[in-house]
């Protein structure tokens, strides 16, 4: 029986198949998340960009607010994972049963409609359980305020769009307002 | 291997027992200064709100561990919740060399006259455990003195009318004001208030071997990137190491006080770096671990003659845990009146501290420190949009245009507002952690609306064009970063947990230095005084103690 090391085998495995065996991990990688399915991502991108929309400045999706919470979710904040997982789904059915659509594609009015009835709590517990829709609500609206205006190394706040916006210098100069005028 | 035989421990390296161990170190008597946290690291979060001492969402940079330390909240009904540091609730300070001096505000002032003696000056208040401290201000100024020269103090109290005698000027000349102060100083002088430049443990000038400030924007909440700050870390704590008498012993966590049979302390178990338990013996032990930790040490500590904890033989620790309910009102203009530079805070009023008909106490007016952007998405006026396009425009609109005027109140002492160990709830170390429970006093509410109306009138006189009040001092437990209370000072031993000096009534060589032994915590923020308490209990024990005993 032959042994074949390690180094052998990644030498074999490379002249073999090049490049294409250890590519496709890469791919998938790419655009998908740490805890969100991609359904789940596309119902949360929706929430988050209706709690901070673009207008003549980038809004919560161009900012990559979704990749804050993403990251968060499988770190810090793991206590609030059943709540999104819940959160989402609940959210989903009820747009479905009323209607017939997914929370991303209703259009602006309707997702703003939906979403001040689960911040005042208007949404039923038959039309929604576990958990209630004002806390899903409260716990989002507060994940994006942090992922857009928070430091981009957590994720979100991508190039200091929100700084940008609120006039803030960025990155910071240690001491440069000593020397304004 | 034992470790060797000291003369003194000091457990908590903060604004208490950093002071306590140099004036330990520098006059010959040996002390292993314990720290449960590391050295604070200054640049590793110099921009980053939300792991700043401001929003500790997603980390607490300068300790404790949020895996490792939890806590017990037990809110008004009795529900009750376990709380981590990156969760409200927590009250949390810091656990790192120099605690809450590396990252605070570092307001420097001294308490008034009034005070010291709250009964005296009030009488008796229905409800609270409201007393007169055993010291006067005039016994602690000289305390006062050193804290400011030696940690570093820049103001000018003669611009205050209202500021306690004093010897001497404080050792740096004042900051000047901020746009939004100088708006703010004008109409407050229209009113008839008295503003003048808030004292601060900054340089604004270099002093002791370190740069003056530099105006950083992000200051309260943050390291200083040039160490214009001053705290313990970069003052007594270093000269203390430098005298060859004081070993800081970092990252090692003291869970228990151990007291022989005759009511001695004898040292301390505690955890090493490593996690490993060890013990460490003294002569004398000064316990300065903040309102909070000390408390739970102390309920930790069971002996023979103290089954309760040490020094709880009359139910007096832990109790009357206090902090400061913070009471103002913002205000909008329509030019952009903040300039942003660090720390934003530079003007305030002792115009509401004391002599105000109907109220006990007070508290001091300032502007406020510089805006966070996360933060700033709550403050808003009433009935605002909290999210969507309204919600953007005006964070992009009234970042610059909002300005706030707030204080702390003086918060009434409470019985049952108290700090327990919690039966069930243990640390990463087995330890039972500490749980606060307990109301404010229905007063402190009153008292925020009051001081709330006066912050708004400022702002109103100063023009802005809507202002609104958020006005504090509801609910509870109290506690936070401003901590106080939890082992009051006293001349009876059934009604409080140390004599004048620090000392454990009963246990002659167990002592505390922190904002626990205050009986109240002032309209002010505390530091200052904790400084003030630790050169105070410090002094007494290098004049007193030799060798192995009291003179």
């Amino acid at each position: 029986m032959t042994t074949l090391h390690r180094r052998d085998f990644i030498k074999t495995a490379g002249l073999a198949f090049g490049s294409v065996l250890l590519f496709p991990s890469c791919l998938k990688q790419t655009g998908s998340y740490r805890f969100f399915t991609a359904e789940e991502a596309l119902c949360v991108i929706a929430l988050c960009e209706q709690i901070i929309p673009k207008d003549q400045s980038p809004g919560a999706t161009d900012a990559g607010v979704i990749h804050y919470i993403d990251r968060q979710l499988s770190g810090v904040f793991q206590y609030d994972q059943e709540t999104y997982r819940n959160g989402i789904k609940n959210l989903q059915n009820y747009c479905r049963i009323k209607s017939g659509k997914n929370f991303e594609s209703l259009t602006a009015i309707e997702q703003i409609k939906v979403m001040k009835l689960m911040e005042s709590t208007q949404i039923g517990e038959k039309d929604w359980s576990p958990g209630h829709p004002s806390d899903f609500f409260n716990l989002i609206l507060s994940h994006t305020m942090q992922g857009f205006y928070g430091s981009p190394i957590h994720g979100g706040n991508k190039d200091f769009m929100s700084f940008e916006m609120l006039r803030i210098d960025y990155p910071l100069v240690i001491g440069q307002n000593r020397y304004r005028t | 291997m034992a470790n060797k035989h000291v003369n003194a421990i000091v457990i908590g390296a903060g604004a208490g027992g950093g002071i306590v161990a140099k004036e330990l170190a520098i006059n010959g008597i040996s002390v292993v200064l314990f720290e449960r946290g590391e050295w604070p690291n200054y640049d590793e979060h110099p921009n980053d709100e939300l792991i700043s001492q401001r929003t500790e969402v997603l980390g607490s940079p300068f300790g404790p561990d949020h895996l490792r330390n939890p806590r017990v909240v037990t809110y008004k009904g009795g529900s009750k919740q376990i709380v981590t540091p990156i969760r409200g609730g927590y009250s949390n300070n810091a656990a790192c060399v120099g605690s809450g001096t590396v990252s605070y505000g570092a307001m420097a002032w001294r308490f008034m006259e009034e005070d010291f003696k709250l009964k005296t000056t009030y009488g008796s208040v229905e409800g609270s455990t409201l007393d007169d401290w055993p010291i006067s201000y005039e016994e602690l100024e000289p305390y006062y003195e050193k804290a400011e020269w030696e940690i570093g103090v820049s103001g000018d109290d003669t611009q205050n009318p209202f500021a306690p005698p004093r010897k001497k000027k404080q050792p740096m000349p004042p900051f000047e004001y901020n746009q939004e102060a100088k708006v703010l100083y004008e109409a407050s002088k229209r009113l008839g208030l008295h503003p003048f430049p808030i004292p601060m443990l900054r340089n604004s000038v270099p002093y002791n071997n370190r740069a003056g400030c530099i105006r950083n924007r992000t200051c309260c909440g943050f390291a200083c990137p040039v160490d214009a700050k001053n705290g313990t870390q970069n003052t007594v704590i270093p000269i203390a190491i430098q005298s060859g008498n004081c070993e800081l012993r970092t990252g090692s966590k003291v869970v228990e006080i151990m007291i022989d049979d005759q009511g001695k302390a004898t040292g301390v178990k505690y955890f090493d770096q490593n996690d490993k338990p060890q013990i460490q013996t003294a002569d004398l032990v000064v316990v300065s671990g903040a309102a909070i930790e000390t408390a739970r040490l102390l309920l930790n500590s069971k002996s023979k003659l103290f089954q309760n904890g040490a020094g709880n033989n009359f139910d007096w620790v832990g109790r009357n845990l206090m902090g400061h309910a913070y009471t103002g009102a913002y205000g909008l203009f329509d030019y952009d009146i903040l300039d942003f530079s660090g720390p934003g805070a530079t003007v305030a009023w002792c115009d509401f501290n004391h002599h105000n008909p109907g109220i006990i106490g007070g508290g001091l007016l300032a502007n406020e420190f510089n805006r966070m952007p996360y933060l700033y998405t709550n403050i808003r006026p009433p009935q605002s949009a909290r999210w969507g396009k309204g919600h953007k425009d005006f964070q992009r609109s009234m970042y610059h245009r909002t300005a706030q005027v707030v204080g702390p109140i003086q918060e009434l002492p409470m019985f049952e507002s108290r700090v327990t160990v919690d039966p069930e709830v243990k640390d990463f170390w087995s330890i039972p952690v500490a749980s606060m429970s307990g109301e404010r006093h229905h007063l402190d509410h009153e008292h925020c609306k009051f001081l709330s109306s006066k912050a708004e009138s400022i702002l109103k006189e100063a023009g802005a064009y809507q202002t609104w009040q958020s006005v504090g001092g509801q609910g509870g437990p109290s506690g936070g970063q401003h901590q106080n209370g939890t082992a009051r000072m006293g001349n009876d031993k059934k009604t409080s947990v140390v004599n004048k000096f620090g000392q454990v009534h009963e246990i002659d060589n167990l002592f505390i230095a922190d904002g626990s032994i205050m009986l109240n915590g002032g309209g002010f923020n505390p530091a200052l005084t904790i400084m003030a308490l630790g050169f105070w209990v410090g002094g007494h024990l290098a004049k007193n103690f030799s060798g192995t005993k009291f003179k």
